[in-house]
């Protein structure tokens, strides 16, 4: 390993050196336990119920590719925009930062993707499977149906969308005020989503007998009718005239007949979102909303942070008050009030109230009264069947075979009732007769198996589509897999808003946009679980320079001459989207040598 | 041997004109020697620079503490410091000053020399209307004072360290060396 | 031609005459000015090299260890707190044989935070390897300079320059500057012993075990001990050519002396003019100037030392625990003849504080009036316990 140099006039040199390399120590052959990239399943993914590629979003959005961000969105969830503002994000609750510091902001993220696509009239580049001979009509262009139409056009089938109402978007366009989601958004996103190619048909009632006409037209019908009949409270005076519905009250806003309420005391019955979005359209247009409702404000199942913003806004809260009777006395209102009390409060559960005893009342006089206790179908036949023969029921929709095939979803066939879960009727519907048409009936329930995001029950339109994400382990990240020693504290973006002034006094949207430099620090934040983000620490921190980048798709592979099987990649990886197994038997080695991602 | 000493400010060009005389006793066939105050310096501190020169070589490498003469760049200095400071008796004390301070009979063991060196700066446009470099136009003066170093040698030193204003440089030091007074004091 | 240069400057012209190819440092005082001024020549052209500016010493030297490895001249200055960053690459350095030339401007050791001339930082390098010239005067530093890169690539050692901050650094003097053809004549281009190719990779200063790293370690002696003679060899070379020399050791007035002065420094200068004086009044005195310092010259000091009744070794530095360091150095050098001077050590200059003349005569006055030392190692020109303490405001 040593050489003396001898020069003429020079003295002796002793520098150690070699020529000879280590690289004939395969030291590979040593190893017993095998790395290997295995990308994994972010908790936001699973909790999603359109099961969106969240990890991968935000790693796109850290680099600033908000269109590849945008289109990540797009494959598993055609409404951004509206899902951005409105959805009730079960992600976020999942979000392993929430474990470290603060969880990813993943709602304000998607609005920013879907408001910068809209801002520069990006046209998105999805994978489209060619025509099939068939044709589907769908019922409702709401965001089940609206969802549905445009999975079955990306699997490749003529879609016909039927809709009642002047325009598209259902609860989007009429039931949710233009503070929370506003309409030249909706009307701009909907016209996206149409660009996909199927054909929409505004101001066309569907009738059982409109149904039975179509039925040799169409392989499938897809009904997504929604919930747009208030339900009854059942209690004296209900009927008089005056008391107005909470959903078509909002409707009526919606379509631009906005009544003045001059200062008027308005009650609001109820505790839903309906509710509050009511109670807080009174108060913009002038009125004195009293929240009336017959359990805790922690028992409401409007949105936590829509409750406050409307108390924070003016709105009055009446808790456990129920109403007994309402009558009409010259142009007023008397609402008779009976006092309630909780009698079981586990947690986690809204609280059973019951009647106090003696029997408690007040009696309150108001202008206006808005009942908003619930939402049922406006027609029976709009509802999906009970289980019995040839009735496939999915989780956010029923499957019933026949002639043509008929497939409910939305609110009236998923158990929580929000956009992104009539977003996943669709998409489970879309697959679903997909697969009855290819494969056959026994074929939909394993076929819909492979396609779930992680443990959960949402599906990926990705994984059904084989996409280049398909291959991805269903284990889903938790917080412990996580090396945190790679991630640094760093405070959420908060969500912009206009002040409590601005808003009371007009229906301007509340949230306020984000830059592109903040949304790029948020995304920034993200841990992306099980996800390879290419930060190099595998590569970085091997120890036998046995991590080999390559222009392969994962961007570096092992090489199992050298790899030790010490571990450290693993370990050292942030994300967990590596593993270590066993090695296999000596003799099948020399297939692996080199496994790329 | 001479010792000199050299009061200015931070910033002001007193290191550079002790270097400028030195170049130019040293064209003038000395032995030169000369230093900054060796330590930290602070722009608008008062600050302080040596010259040494001699016909022989010059030995000793120590601090200077009994000068033969000083100039003077700032005469904001004289309320300052003691500029007469272990300076030998009938020693110069040349300063830049329009006029003789009111005062100068404080220097009454030294003798007192003045020249507008600041005046002539800025009619040259030498440095800035706020920070006008006078170390060409002292040097001027000082050669005038101790009759050494002769005028050419003075030009030539001009010429090595500041080439790029050489004229005008030399304008005013010849300026100085006309208009420097010496006072009785 | 002749010229007046600060003495940063004229390390500075001798490295831009030696065509140095890499040159890498950081930034401190009183270094600053030489560095300033290479990468002045680098950035108008008269020098062509690559100046890397690095973040820190320690990373200076590594540069240059890289870039003397794939052989081309190399130069980086320092100080102080620098150079005892620069610590561990240091050995590096001279293991690997590796000819790099340093300036070290002496400055004192923080805390207290000093800027002034002191020798402990360079002294305190002493086992690294390097070898060590100490200059008097701005002509000696450019020559040193010059003479550092061939004795450097002469005996494969790196070699440091050391210089007094202020006194030397920043102190503007006539200094010869000699002429491109004479310097190529006296410095050729470097031809590195060995190097690394890319064409022909292998491993360099790997791991040596114990059967072979003490033969390395040996093979670095002998060059250091080799270069004792290439020294002087190199020096006649050098006078040859430009007319000047210095010698591993110079004595001044040393023949019939009965008390000489061991110096090194600037101080040497004022000590000159001490004897000059001391001289005039018949006093037997002398001076022995060290100029190198690593490896030491000891037998020529044993042979101009012998013959005197004392030795007053006068050091800016200390060794704590011990003493003066040359003194040390020279009484070990002294302890094996039977017909040897007493050695008297004292201490000066600590810091920057000025040794004057009269300073020096003091020591040579106790020198004198006294048989033996009065204490192992005597801190001269202390102030008083009872004198009020300077302000420290400034």
């Amino acid at each position: 390993m040593s050489a003396q140099h001898k020069m003429k006039d020079s003295i002796p040199l002793f520098v150690p050196h070699s020529f000879r390399t280590t690289e004939s120590n395969k030291t590979g052959s040593w190893r017993f336990l095998r790395p290997r990239y295995d990308e994994k399943t972010a908790p936001c993914s699973a909790a999603c119920p359109a099961g969106e590629d969240i990890g991968r979003i935000e790693m796109l959005t850290a680099r600033g590719l908000f269109k590849e961000a945008w289109e990540t969105i797009l494959k598993e969830n055609p409404l951004p925009a509206a899902c951005g503002r409105v959805c009730l994000r079960p992600c976020e609750k999942e979000c392993n930062r929430r474990e470290f510091d603060e969880g990813i902001g993943i709602r304000t993220m998607e609005r920013f993707l879907a408001d910068t696509a809209a801002r520069y009239e990006l046209k998105p580049s999805l994978e489209r499977l060619s025509s099939q001979n068939r044709k589907m009509a769908v019922v409702g262009a709401g965001p089940a149906g609206l969802a549905a139409a445009y999975f079955l056009t990306r699997l490749g089938y003529g879609c016909d969308v039927f809709e009642s109402a002047p325009e598209p978007g259902g609860v989007l366009r009429y039931g949710i005020p233009a503070y929370r989601l506003p309409v030249g958004v909706l009307r701009a996103e909907i016209e996206q989503i149409c660009g996909t190619g199927f054909n929409l048909y505004c101001q066309k009632p569907v009738t059982k007998a409109f149904l039975e006409e179509i039925q040799s037209e169409y392989d499938a019908v897809f009904l997504g009718c929604g919930r747009s009949r208030g339900v009854a409270l059942h209690i004296a005076g209900e009927e008089a005239g005056g008391v107005e519905d909470g959903l078509q009250f909002l409707q009526k806003v919606n379509r631009g007949e906005a009544p003045s309420f001059f200062n008027a005391q308005v009650a609001v019955i109820g505790g839903g979102n309906t509710a509050v979005d009511a109670a807080r359209t009174v108060l913009r247009l002038g009125g004195r909303p009293l929240l009336v409702y017959r359990r805790r404000r922690e028992d409401m199942p409007a949105f936590e942070e829509e409750i406050s913003m409307a108390l924070e806004e003016g709105v009055q809260l009446l808790e456990l008050w129920s109403p007994l009777r309402i009558e009409g006395k010259g142009g007023q209102y008397l609402l008779t009030l009976q006092q309630m009390k909780t009698v079981d409060t586990s947690p986690g559960e809204r609280a059973r109230v019951e009647p106090v005893n003696p029997q408690t009342t007040q009696e309150l006089r108001v202008l206006h009264v808005i009942k908003a206790v619930g939402l049922e179908a406006a027609e029976e036949w709009q509802n999906p069947p009970v289980a019995q023969e040839g009735v496939l029921l999915l989780t956010n929709s029923v499957i019933v075979r026949g002639s043509p095939v008929l497939a409910y979803g939305g609110d009236l066939a998923s158990r929580i009732k929000s956009v992104s879960h009539a977003v996943a009727s669709g998409k489970e519907a879309a697959i679903a007769l997909d697969i009855l048409f290819h494969k056959g009936p026994d074929h939909v329930l394993p076929g819909l198996e492979t396609c779930r995001v992680g443990n959960g029950s949402s599906l990926s339109m990705e994984v059904y589509m084989r996409g280049p994400r398909c291959a991805r382990n269903r284990h889903v990240v938790t917080f412990s897999e996580i090396n945190t020693d790679h991630f640094q504290f760093a405070p959420k973006v908060a969500q912009p808003r206009l002040l409590r002034e601005e808003r009371v006094s007009s229906f301007a949207e509340i949230d306020l946009r984000i830059s592109a430099g903040l949304a790029m620090k948020e995304a920034e934040r993200c841990f992306n679980c099980g996800l390879c983000n290419q930060c190099d620490n595998c590569r970085l921190y091997c120890p036998d320079l046995a991590v080999v980048r390559d222009n392969g798709s994962g961007g570096r592979s092992i090489d199992y001459d050298y790899c030790k099987g010490c571990g450290i990649c693993v370990v050292e990886c942030p994300r967990n989207a590596m593993s270590l197994e066993k090695e296999a038997p000596p003799q099948s080695r020399r297939d692996r040598r080199e496994e790329k991602l | 041997m001479l010792e000199i000493r050299f009061h200015g400010r931070g910033g002001q060009g007193a290191v550079v004109a002790t270097i400028l005389l030195a170049k130019a006793f040293f064209r003038a066939g000395y032995y030169v020697q000369s230093f900054p105050l060796f330590g930290v310096e602070r722009r608008g501190a008062p600050v302080e620079a040596y010259l040494r020169l001699d016909r022989e070589e010059i030995l000793i490498r120590t601090n200077s503490y009994t000068p033969d003469h000083v100039v003077v760049l700032d005469t904001t200095l004289l309320e300052a410091i003691d500029v007469t400071r272990g300076l030998k008796p009938t020693g110069w004390i040349l300063l830049n000053a329009p006029a003789p301070p009111a005062d100068s009979a404080r220097f009454s063991n030294f003798r007192l020399a003045y020249v507008d060196a600041t005046e002539i700066a800025l009619r040259h446009e030498l440095g800035t209307r706020t920070h006008p470099i006078v170390n060409t136009a002292m040097m001027g003066a000082f050669a005038r004072v101790l009759g050494a170093p002769p005028m050419d040698a003075v030009e030539g030193a001009i010429e090595e360290e500041i080439p790029e204003k050489l004229e005008v440089n030399i304008e005013a030091a010849r300026e100085a060396y006309e208009r420097v007074s010496g006072i009785t004091l | 031609m002749k010229r007046v240069l600060e003495g940063s400057h004229s390390v500075a012209e001798a490295v831009r005459l030696a065509k140095a190819e890499v040159i890498a440092a950081y930034p401190i005082t009183p270094q600053t000015h030489i560095v300033e001024r290479l990468s002045d020549f680098c950035a108008d052209g008269s020098l062509n090299a690559r100046y890397l500016r690095v973040e820190s010493e320690h990373s200076a030297m590594a540069a240059l260890i890289g870039a003397s490895s794939a052989g081309v001249r190399t130069f980086t200055a320092t100080s102080s707190q620098g150079l005892a960053l620069m610590h561990e690459v240091l050995h590096w350095a001279s293991g690997a044989r590796l000819p790099i030339v340093l300036a070290e401007v002496n400055r004192a050791l923080a805390p207290g935070w000093n800027i002034w001339t002191d020798q402990t930082d360079s002294l305190a390098q002493r086992d690294t390897g390097w070898i060590q010239l100490y200059c008097e005067t701005g002509q000696e530093v450019l020559d040193t300079t010059l003479q550092a890169f061939r004795l450097a690539e002469n005996v494969s050692l790196p070699v440091m320059v050391v210089l007094d901050a202020f006194y030397l650094s920043h102190t503007y003097e006539p200094v010869d500057v000699p002429d491109q053809e004479q310097v190529d004549r006296f410095l050729p281009p470097f031809t590195p012993r060995f190097m690394l190719d890319t064409e022909r990779p292998c491993a360099f200063n790997q791991m040596a075990p114990p059967d072979v790293y003490m033969e390395m370690r040996r093979s670095i002696q002998e060059g250091m001990e080799e270069a004792l003679g290439r020294f002087a060899e190199m020096e006649d070379e050098f006078k040859k050519i430009f007319g000047r020399s210095y010698g591993a050791v110079e004595p001044i007035a040393c023949e019939d002396a009965e008390i000489i002065l061991v110096t090194s420094g600037t101080m040497s200068s004022t000590c000159r003019q001490l004897v000059k004086e001391l001289r005039s009044r018949g006093e037997k005195v002398g001076i022995l100037k060290i100029k190198l310092f690593r490896p030491f010259p000891a037998e020529s000091i044993r042979r101009r030392l012998k013959t005197a009744r004392k030795a007053a070794v006068i050091d800016r530095n200390f060794s704590f625990g011990s003493g003066g360091i040359f003194a040390g150095e020279v009484k070990a050098a002294l302890c094996d003849i039977p017909e040897r001077p007493v050695v008297f050590s004292f201490i000066a200059g600590l810091g920057g504080r000025d040794v004057t003349v009269g300073d020096l005569e003091n020591i040579y006055m106790q020198t004198k009036n006294h048989d033996v030392p009065q204490q192992e190692s005597i801190w001269t020109g202390l102030r008083p316990a009872s004198a009020p303490a300077p302000d420290l405001k400034r």
